[in-house]
């Protein structure tokens, strides 16, 4: 691997530090603009616990870059269905959550159905089948199962959006 | 010229590359074994192991026949990456398995090996294991 | 009530048909997430937590049983069919199992596993019912200041002992008490981190959290790191096993027990230690050592029994305390929670006729495994073959039916997204998942108890120490936060051991 590629690697790891220390500093300021008036009742009030969170995280991140910057590295999580071998495929995981977010834009007004479909069909599309049509098919029989399924099983009624009065 | 043979590891893949090296063998021409998987499963038992890989190899040695084998993992079905290298290679001659299906299972599945038939541009041998 | 008649009662619950169709499928569904790759018994609960929110708690947690010790039966049947352990427990059935799988004793690999799982998880759901009331007895006499210390110390035991980084474990608990944080502060009403959103207001619900870090994290990690060639499963027929593999089973069996049980139960314990050390020692005992490394049955016996028996010892301070150790622990204390039911030592008294209903079905669970699935192994070596983008495809698409489902609004599916990046981040730089599941949802219930405390002892931090309990876990504390600095002292007055293990185990650091 270049010194370039290692080089990304290690600042991209610094960027953990980075968000751990703005939660932390987040946590804290949220903390320190509750008001409270001090109550016998209770000695320890709402602060104490998200200052120590806060410090926790400060601390963590401070550490952890600590660490990252003098070659510390993260073992990234393995499994069956993972090969580390080569680098994560924003091809695929782009596509995905671009599908992922269309589902969340269109399920209260397009309905579970609709929104369902197009989330498990285009995930479908991002990870690789290109079976368009079967795979069409089973994602609005997915979603039409699921919508019923809920609806008479469990009672619970997923939006119908658009085809409100069809369903 | 080149002779393209679509391997699997089951009989009817045996008998087809038994079949291509007789042909290769004849002919004096280089041996293309193609052994694909669309990848898109975490097992897939067509997908020949680094055993069977190295005993094909050697049994192509043993022969003389000078051979290419490939294992093309790309997402695309084994009728496709069959076609493909015969394209590549302007192969002389596909060398295919045969097995045997229900009506059913050819409405449902299609098959490759119609596929190979009906698409390729040059001269299709298909066998059936014994 | 005796534990017998309660466990009595807790059978008769059990078996109604309704329940043992619930037990049912939760071992075939346990099972078969077990056997498929990326999915696992945790995300599968915490899939399954809204649907079951119609359900009655007692149903649900007979499902949730069965799933939890199905996943473990399928996790061996890959080890060794595969060679691809997806949990960390059984990487070490992985080393002897693929062996002999490859060596043609494949079935009598998954045989062993399977009766050595069945009676592992019988005697260690026994100890378990025996066990967990005398815990219980115990507990109820603990007042805050001895709560908040055993809950810090599991914390702080499953984050600095389990995984390969104390710091990374550390990032991430942090981050889970963070997170649990969020919403209205029970005691005063204010809004803690709400930033304005009302609807935040009632925190982040911990469906959707674990939902997020389990699934759409999981599913997004994978997506982008596939594994492109493809493996082999070993064909195999029916398990079953000789006379020869019984005389060399029985006593790994019953070895594996008496390690996987006393760990599981302790509040960091696991099952990856366990499992290591039943291996190390049936190599030690074992009359055929030149076996070891080419396939010795005794090496698949005694670890498989020593995971089975920590699953079920985990379970003890979960209903006891209200302690989870392991993620499955998580999201069934989470399950119990969204149920309106406080997990804690009230739970036996305050919701007995379940909590027994729930141990009676793990022996029937269990049984089903053994009964259902020694026949079935062919079958579920075939859903592997299962095609990668329906299955991840279908993860995103039944976590986002859930989290939507809880409380129908597209905000939340906004926060699965959000959090399930972070839990895609956390794989790719090491950050382990449990601690932040803890976190949340111990949290909250560690700050209650602190609070408790000092109000107890009118604001006077020593009023934390006033219970004899509490100083002694401190002191515990104290010594695994000490730990990497007392291992250097001793590392330093004597020469490094040799490692035990091959070193290509093909060992997978997998939290669930």
């Amino acid at each position: 691997m270049s010194s370039l590629a290692t080089g990304l690697k290690g600042r991209a790891e610094l960027g953990v530090a980075l968000l751990l220390g703005a939660v932390g500093v987040l946590v804290f300021l949220d903390a320190n603009g509750l008001v409270t008036p001090y109550s016998q009742s209770d000695p320890v009030g709402p602060k104490t616990v998200p200052f120590i969170v806060s410090g926790l995280l400060i601390i963590c991140a401070i550490l952890l870059a600590i660490n990252v910057l003098r070659g510390g590295k993260g073992e990234a999580e393995g499994g069956e269905d993972v090969d580390l071998a080569h680098p994560a495929d924003w091809k695929t995981i782009l596509p995905l959550a671009g599908a992922f977010i269309l589902n969340i834009l269109l399920i209260d007004w397009a309905g579970w159905v609709i929104s369902g479909t197009v989330l498990f069909w285009g995930s479908v599309l991002a990870l690789g089948s290109r079976h368009y049509i079967r795979d069409g098919l089973i994602s609005v029989a997915l979603a039409l199962l699921t919508f019923y399924g809920f609806y008479l099983g469990l009672g619970i009624a997923l939006p119908a959006g658009l085809l409100e009065g069809i369903l | 010229m080149t002779i393209v043979v679509g391997y699997v590891p089951t009989p009817e893949g045996e008998a087809a590359l038994t079949q291509a090296i007789a042909e290769a063998k004849k002919s004096n021409e280089t041996l293309l074994v193609i052994n694909s998987s669309k990848g898109d499963a975490l097992v897939d038992n067509r997908y020949a192991q680094e055993p069977d890989i190295q005993s094909i190899e050697e049994r192509l040695a043993d022969q003389g026949i000078q051979h290419i084998i490939k294992q093309p993992v790309r997402g695309h079905d084994a009728a496709a990456e069959v076609l493909d290298a015969a394209d590549e290679n302007d192969a002389s001659l596909i060398v295919i398995g045969l097995r045997r299906r229900s009506p059913v299972g050819k409405l449902i599945m299609g098959s490759v090996s119609q596929r190979v038939l009906l698409e390729a541009d040059c001269p299709v041998l298909a066998v059936k294991a014994e | 009530m005796d534990v017998w008649s309660s466990l009595m009662d807790g059978f008769a619950t059990a078996l109604t048909p309704m329940n043992l169709l619930f037990a049912v499928i939760g071992v075939l569904l346990g099972t078969a997430v077990g056997v498929l790759p990326g999915l696992g018994p945790a995300m599968t609960v915490a899939l399954l937590l809204p649907v079951t929110a119609a359900l009655e708690p007692t149903s649900a947690f007979i499902m949730f049983a069965g799933i939890y010790y199905g996943g473990m039966f399928g996790g061996s049947t890959t080890s060794i069919l595969l060679n691809t352990p997806g949990e960390s427990s059984s990487v070490v059935t992985a080393i002897e199992g693929n062996k002999m799988a490859k060596a043609g004793r494949a079935a009598q690999a998954l045989a062993t596993a399977a009766i050595g799982s069945f009676i592992a998880g019988t005697i260690g759901t026994a100890l378990l019912a025996v066990f967990a009331p005398i815990v219980v007895q115990f507990a109820v006499s603990l007042g805050a200041p001895s709560y908040f210390a055993i809950m810090i110390l599991a914390l702080l035991a499953v984050t600095a002992v389990l995984g390969s980084s104390r710091l990374r474990g550390f990032a991430s608990l942090a981050l889970g008490l963070a997170i649990g944080l969020v919403g209205i502060d029970s005691v005063t009403g204010q809004r803690r981190l709400t930033f304005g959103q009302p609807l935040l207001v009632d925190g982040l619900d911990i469906v959707v959290v674990a939902v997020a870090i389990f699934a759409v994290g999981e599913a997004l990690w994978v997506a982008a790191h596939l594994r492109r060639t493809p493996l082999h499963v070993i064909p195999v027929g029916r398990p079953w096993m000789g006379k020869k593999d019984w005389a060399r089973s029985w006593k790994p069996w019953l070895r594996g027990t008496a390690f996987g049980f006393p760990f599981g139960a302790l509040p960091a314990g696991g099952a990856e230690i366990p499992t290591f050390l039943s291996y190390v020692t049936e190599k030690r005992l074992s009359k055929h050592p030149e076996e070891f490394g080419k396939g010795a049955i005794e090496g698949v016996a005694g670890p498989e029994a020593a995971n089975n028996a920590a699953a079920a010892g985990t379970l003890t301070p979960m209903l006891a305390l209200g302690l989870p150790t392991n993620a499955t622990a998580a999201v069934m204390l989470a399950a119990f929670t969204s149920y309106g039911i406080q997990p804690g030592p009230q739970l036996f008294s305050s919701q007995g006729p379940l909590v027994w209903a729930l141990i009676a079905s793990l022996f029937i669970g269990n049984f089903l495994l053994l009964l259902i699935n020694l026949p079935l192994a062919p079958v579920w070596a075939k859903l592997l073959q299962l095609p990668r983008p329906y299955l991840y495809a279908g993860i995103l698409f039944f976590a986002t039916l859930g989290a939507y489902s809880v409380n129908l609004q597209a905000f939340d599916l906004v926060i699965l997204l959000v959090l399930g990046a972070l839990g895609f981040m956390m794989r790719r730089f090491g950050l382990p998942v449990l601690p932040l599941i803890l976190g949340v949802i111990l949290g909250p219930r560690i700050e209650g108890q602190l609070r408790k405390t000092l109000q107890l002892s009118a604001g006077d931090p020593a009023g934390l120490f006033s219970e004899p309990i509490a100083i002694v876990v401190y002191i515990i504390v104290g010594i695994i936060l000490a730990w990497p600095f007392i291992y250097k002292l001793i590392r330093r007055n004597r020469p490094a051991k040799k490692p035990l293990l091959p070193a290509n185990s093909g060992a997978a650091d997998y939290s669930d």
